[in-house]
C-alpha cells in the first residue's frame, strides 16, 4: 500500500527535515478559499475499535449493562487506532469474544426488567411470535447495522427468534438469539461504508459522523436525517454537525481522538522502578491520563482557545497525586479539579504533564531519544527509520567528565551516521531533561547542572517554557494536527492525491484561528470526507 | 481392557489402548473392532493407537548472551552437557535439543522486528517503519492450520508480563495472545469444557450454529462490494467463524475420555504487579500448567506461549532497569541481562517440566510434542541475527533426537529448523520462507 504521510514523506534525515519546514510557512495573507477537489484511497471496511464497539452496545441495548471485558485488542498503525481497525484482520480469538460478547449482552437484555421492556414493546403470544419479534427486531436492527434492513434480513432474524424460542421453550430465549445474530453481524461489527455512485450514502455518512465526532453509533436523529435523505449536502451535514459538537458526547469523542493519537492507554500499565523513583504510585498513570484528557477537553469544549496553546498553557486539571509531582497544592482533596501552574514556572503545556514525560522513558531513567522521537513522530507528524540493526546504541555510564545526559548522548550526534537522525531528536529530548522519569522537576543530574537550551530546526530556545514556545509556533505542529483529526476521521492519513485538500485543511485551521472546534466542523463537512471513491473489487 | 456405557452403546476405554503404545509407535496390541476403539466424537484421538502430535512455540524477547548460551560440545547424551545459561533445562535435558551456528539470512531492516519475522516466519517484515505485521503467517500457524483441524481450538494462544505476541496468520492477521492467566482458564476449563461422562447437550449450541451460518452468509455477500484488501480481511474473519462452527459442532458430541486429562484447579484471579515487576514466574507456571492439560485433553493441539516480547522493557525481578534498557546499557559482560535470559530459559523449563509431568502412553506428554523455543536476536546489544538461540523440547513420538547439542558450522539458514519441525509434525512440506529465508532442505541432523 502506498502510504506518504502528508506533512513530511519519510524522511530520513536532517536536511530534508528542515527543507521541509519551509515549504509549509508561506501561506501568509490569502484565505484558504475553496476547497479543492482530492483524490482519496477506495473506502474500505473499518472494524469497531474496542471503545466504538462498547459505546455501540451501551446506546443500542443499554448502558447500565455489564460490559464485556474480553474484546479483540486493536492493533495501531500509523500511530492511529482508527488507522489500525481500517487494515487489521479478526483473529479467530477476537470472533470468538464476538459471539462470547453478543450472547452475554443479549441475554442481560433479556432479563425481565424495563430494558427488556423498552427493546421489546409488545406482550408475545407464545415462545413463538413472529410479528410481535419482528416489530423488535425492526427498530433494533435499525439502531445496530446502521441502516433499516431488508426484508430478508428481517426474515432471517424472525426464523431465528422462533425457531430458538420453540425450541428453547420462551419467546425471550429466542430473541437472545436473534440479538446474538444482531451483534455478530459484519453490519454491526465493521463499518459498512462503501459509498454509491461516488459518494457515501446519507446512512454511511451518519455513520462516519457520527463514530468520528461521538465514537459510537447513531442516535435515532442521525438516523432519521439519513432516512430523510438530509445528509448528502454540506449545508445539511454543518446542521447536524453543529448539533453533535454542541452535545456531550463530542467531549467524549474528542477525549478518544487525543488518547489514540497519545497512545494514553499504555499509562494503564506504567512500570517505573520504586528505587529510582520513590514517589511512583500506581495511580500515577492513570491520574495522567486523566490530567491529559481533561486538559485539552477544557482546552477544546470549555474555553475554545486557540489549539497551540495546549502545548503552552498553565491551566490544567489535576489531583493529589499530580500535585505532588508537580509540587503545587492539591486543588481538591477528592478527585480532580482545575489547577494553574505557576506563572514563569518551568512546567506548562503537554510536554509538562506527566504522560507524556513518564511514557516516553525508561523504567529507571528519562530517555532524550525517546522524547524526540514522540515530538516529530506525533506531534510533528515526521517518519524517523529505526536505528540499524548492527550499531551498538548503548549509552555510556555517567562518568566525572560525563555526569548529564546531554554529555552521554553526545557521540549520537558526533557520529555522523548517527546524527543524521539524532540531531532531529536528541536536542528536543534534551530539552525536557529537566523532568525525571515520572515529570518530577529538576535541575541537576548527578550533581551537575541540566542544560536544556538547544533548536528545533534552527529556532534556538534556552529553557523547556522557551521550547514550549518554539514548538507551538511551528507551522508543523498546526499542519499535523489538521493531518491527525483528518486520518482519525477517514482512517487514513491524507495520501498524496489528497494532499492539496490536506494543505487547504491546514489554511482553514489558521484561517479560524486554530479552534479546534472549528477544525473538526470542517473536517467533517468538507467534500472530501463525503467523496467515496468506487471500490475496485 | 475396561468397557463403559455411554449413549446406549459399550465403549472402550481409550486409555486400555493408549497403554499400548510406546513413544507414539503401537507395540503388539489385539485391536478391539473400530467402533468401540472411539467415542461418540469420532476424533479418532488415538487413532490407530498412535498419539497426536502436538507443537509448541516459546518465545522470549531480547535474546541472550551467545558466549554463555553455546554447549562447549556437540552431539547426543553423555556427549555434550549444559552450557551456564541452559542450566534451568537440567531436569528435561533428556527431551532437549539445542540447535547453535543457525543464521537469519533475511535483511535486518528493523532491529528487534526483522528477527522476530525471520525467525519465527521465514520471511521479511511488512514495513520497517510501521513495523506491526508480518508478511507471511507464523510457524505456529502454518502448522496449526495442518494439524489444528480436529481438536477445539485450531491453536491456543498464551502470554506473560503483558506481552501481545508475534503470532500471525498473515499480514496485518495477529492472533492476541491471552495475558490472564484465570481468563484462559474460563476459556478452555470453564462451563464448556465437559468431563468425560457427561453427556448433557446444550441445546444453545445448535441455534449459535445456525446464526454463524447466517453471519457467515451475510460476510460471503459483503465480500462481494468491497476491494482486495477487505476480501482478505473477511476470509480471516470467515475462518475464525468456521473454527467456532466446528467447535460448536464438536461441543455437541461426547467429550474424549483422556488417560492424561485432569481438569486443571483454577488458578488466582489476579497477579498484580509486585513494585512495578509483573510476576512473571508465577504466571508463567500457571500457564504452563495448562497449556500443558489443554494439550493433554485435546482442547488443541498447536499453542504459543509468549514468555516476553521483542524489545520488551519489562522490569525483572531483581533487575537495575528494563530487559531492552540493560541489553543496550548495561556494561561489561551484562550480569544483569544474563541472570534475566536465565529467567527466560527457566521459564521455557518449567513449560517442558509441567509437558514431561504428564504420563501419556507409556512416556509423557513431552514425548508427542516438539516445543521450539526461540527470541527475536543472538546477541540483544547488537540486534544481530547470526547464530541464533533455538530450543526443542520433545522429540514429536519419537521423530526428533533428544538430549541433542546439533552445531552447525556452516552458518545455515534458521528456516531449515522450521521446515524440519514441519516434516517431524508429519506435514508434507518441500520448502519453508520467502526470499533469503527460503529453504528447500530441512536440518537432517535433527531427526533420528
Amino acid at each position: 500500500m502506498s502510504r506518504y504521510s502528508f506533512s513530511v514523506a519519510t524522511m530520513v534525515g536532517l536536511l530534508a527535515l528542515s527543507s521541509c519546514g519551509k515549504d509549509e510557512k508561506p501561506y501568509k495573507g490569502a484565505g484558504a478559499g475553496e476547497e479543492p477537489e482530492a483524490t482519496s484511497p477506495e473506502p474500505n471496511l473499518r472494524r469497531l475499535t474496542r471503545q466504538q464497539y462498547l459505546n455501540s452496545v451501551s446506546d443500542l441495548l443499554d448502558p447500565g449493562l455489564v460490559m464485556p471485558s474480553a474484546l479483540e485488542p486493536d492493533e495501531s498503525a500509523d500511530g492511529l487506532l482508527s488507522i489500525g481497525a481500517a487494515r487489521s484482520s479478526l483473529s479467530p480469538l477476537g470472533v470468538e469474544n464476538y459471539e462470547d460478547a453478543a450472547y452475554d449482552l443479549a441475554e442481560q437484555a433479556m432479563e425481565p426488567g424495563s430494558v427488556r421492556d423498552r427493546l421489546i414493546p409488545c406482550n408475545p403470544t407464545g415462545d413463538s411470535d413472529d410479528a410481535c419479534a419482528r416489530q423488535a427486531l425492526e427498530d433494533l436492527g435499525v439502531l445496530a447495522w446502521r441502516r433499516p434492513l431488508t426484508s430478508a434480513e428481517i426474515d432471517d432474524l424472525v426464523d431465528i427468534a422462533g425457531t430458538a424460542g420453540t425450541t428453547l421453550g420462551d419467546f425471550y430465549d429466542g430473541m437472545e438469539l436473534a440479538i446474538g445474530y444482531l451483534l455478530q453481524s459484519p453490519h454491526f461489527i465493521y463499518r459498512v461504508e462503501i459509498g454509491e455512485g461516488g459518494v457515501f450514502t446519507d446512512y454511511e455518512m451518519a455513520s462516519r459522523l457520527s463514530y468520528f465526532l461521538w465514537n459510537t453509533t447513531p442516535d435515532t436523529a442521525l438516523l432519521d436525517a439519513a432516512a430523510a435523505g438530509g445528509l448528502s449536502s454540506a449545508d445539511d451535514v454543518a446542521a447536524e454537525v453543529d448539533r453533535m459538537l454542541s452535545d456531550p458526547l463530542a467531549r467524549r469523542g474528542f477525549r478518544n481522538l487525543i488518547d489514540e493519537m497519545l497512545e494514553l492507554d499504555k499509562l494503564e500499565g506504567l512500570a517505573k522502578d520504586p528505587d529510582v523513583f520513590p514517589a511512583m504510585r500506581s495511580e500515577i498513570g492513570p491520574s495522567s491520563r486523566e490530567e491529559t484528557l481533561s486538559m485539552v477537553e477544557a482546552l477544546v469544549f470549555d474555553r475554545d482557545d486557540d489549539f497551540r496553546t495546549w502545548l503552552t498553557t498553565r491551566e490544567t486539571w489535576i489531583d493529589v497525586n499530580l500535585a505532588m509531582i508537580y509540587a503545587v497544592p492539591a486543588p481538591s482533596l477528592d478527585g480532580f479539579a482545575t489547577a494553574t501552574l505557576p506563572a514563569n514556572g518551568p512546567r506548562r503545556g503537554l510536554l509538562g504533564q506527566s504522560s507524556i514525560l513518564s511514557m516516553h522513558a525508561h523504567p529507571v531513567s528519562t530517555s532524550a531519544t525517546r522524547r524526540g522521537l514522540f515530538v516529530r513522530k506525533t506531534l510533528l507528524c515526521q517518519s524517523i527509520p529505526p536505528p540499524p540493526a548492527d550499531v551498538d546504541t548503548s549509552i555510556p555510564e555517567p562518568t566525572p567528565d560525563a555526569l548529564t545526559l546531554r554529555e552521554r548522548v553526545a557521540s549520537h550526534l558526533e557520529e555522523p551516521f548517527c546524527a543524521n537522525c539524532h540531531l532531529a531528536m536528541d536536542p528536543i529530548g534534551l530539552a525536557l531533561e529537566n523532568f525525571d522519569g515520572i515529570g518530577l522537576y529538576r535541575e541537576t543530574e548527578n550533581g551537575a547542572t541540566i542544560d536544556p537550551a538547544g533548536d528545533l530546526d534552527g529556532v534556538p530556545f534556552k529553557t523547556p517554557e522557551e521550547f514550549a514556545d518554539v514548538l507551538a509556533a511551528n507551522p508543523l505542529f498546526t499542519g499535523c494536527m489538521a493531518d491527525t483529526v483528518y486520518a482519525y476521521a477517514s482512517g487514513h492519513r491524507p495520501e498524496l492525491g489528497e494532499t492539496d485538500y490536506a494543505h487547504w485543511l491546514h489554511k482553514r485551521f489558521r484561517d479560524e484561528n486554530y479552534s479546534m472546534m472549528a477544525l473538526l466542523r470542517e473536517v467533517a463537512t468538507s467534500e472530501t470526507f463525503r467523496t467515496a471513491p468506487e471500490v475496485s473489487p | 481392557m475396561s468397557w463403559h456405557r455411554k449413549n446406549g452403546r459399550l465403549i472402550l476405554d481409550r486409555r486400555t489402548l493408549l497403554r499400548g503404545t510406546l513413544g507414539g509407535v503401537a507395540i503388539s496390541l489385539a485391536l478391539p473392532p473400530l467402533e468401540a476403539m472411539f467415542n461418540t466424537t469420532g476424533t479418532a484421538y488415538a487413532l490407530d493407537g498412535i498419539l497426536p502430535k502436538r507443537f509448541g512455540l516459546f518465545f522470549w524477547g531480547n535474546g541472550n548472551r551467545p558466549e554463555r548460551w553455546i554447549p562447549a560440545s556437540t552431539g547426543v547424551g553423555a556427549d555434550w552437557d549444559l552450557s551456564e545459561t541452559l542450566q534451568p533445562l537440567v531436569n528435561v535435558k533428556q527431551w532437549l535439543t539445542v540447535v547453535t551456528g543457525m543464521d537469519v539470512k533475511l535483511p535486518n531492516d528493523s532491529p528487534h522486528s526483522s528477527g522476530a519475522a525471520g525467525i519465527l516466519s521465514g520471511a521479511s517484515l511488512g514495513d520497517i517503519l510501521d513495523d506491526n505485521s508480518f508478511t507471511e503467517p507464523s510457524i505456529d500457524q502454518v502448522i496449526a492450520q495442518e494439524i489444528g483441524g480436529d481438536t477445539l481450538y485450531r491453536s491456543l494462544e498464551t502470554a506473560c508480563g503483558g506481552s501481545t505476541g508475534r503470532s500471525f496468520n498473515g499480514p496485518n492477521s495477529k492472533n492476541p495472545p491471552e495475558n490472564s492467566p484465570i481468563a484462559f482458564y474460563d476459556r478452555v476449563f470453564g462451563p464448556t469444557f465437559r468431563e468425560p461422562g457427561d453427556t448433557e447437550v446444550d441445546p444453545k449450541l445448535g441455534l449459535r450454529r445456525s446464526v454463524l451460518d447466517g453471519v457467515l452468509g451475510q460476510i460471503t455477500d459483503l465480500k462481494s462490494q468491497v476491494g482486495s484488501a477487505d476480501k482478505a480481511r473477511l476470509d480471516q474473519h470467515t475462518e475464525g467463524l468456521r473454527d467456532l462452527e466446528s467447535r460448536l459442532a464438536k461441543l455437541q458430541e461426547d467429550p474424549p475420555d483422556l488417560e492424561a486429562c485432569v481438569k486443571p484447579n483454577p488458578p488466582a484471579a489476579e497477579y498484580p504487579d509486585i513494585a512495578g515487576r509483573p510476576q512473571m514466574d508465577e504466571t508463567n507456571q500457571v500457564m504452563a500448567q495448562m497449556l500443558a492439560m489443554a494439550m493433554a485433553c485435546d482442547q488443541s493441539r498447536v499453542f504459543s506461549h509468549w514468555f516476553s516480547d521483542p524489545v520488551n522493557d519489562i522490569l525483572f525481578p531483581n533487575a537495575a532497569a528494563g530487559h531492552h534498557d540493560l541489553t543496550h546499557n548495561e556494561g561489561g559482560d551484562q550480569p544483569g541481562v544474563q541472570e534475566i535470559t536465565v529467567q527466560s530459559i527457566a521459564a521455557y523449563a518449567t513449560l517442558l517440566e509441567a509437558f514431561a509431568a504428564v504420563p501419556e502412553g507409556d512416556g509423557t506428554l513431552l514425548d508427542n510434542c516438539a516445543i521450539l523455543g526461540c527470541s527475536e536476536v543472538s546477541l540483544g546489544q547488537t540486534h544481530s541475527i547470526l547464530d541464533m538461540p533455538i530450543l526443542i523440547g520433545g522429540s514429536a513420538c519419537g521423530a526428533l533426537k533428544q538430549d541433542h547439542h546439533h552445531q552447525s558450522l556452516g552458518g545455515e539458514n534458521a528456516s531449515k529448523v522450521l521446515l524440519s519441525l514441519m516434516l517431524a509434525m508429519d506435514i508434507n512440506r518441500t520448502d519453508f520462507g520467502t526470499n533469503e529465508g527460503f529453504v528447500d532442505q530441512p536440518l537432517s541432523a535433527l531427526f533420528v
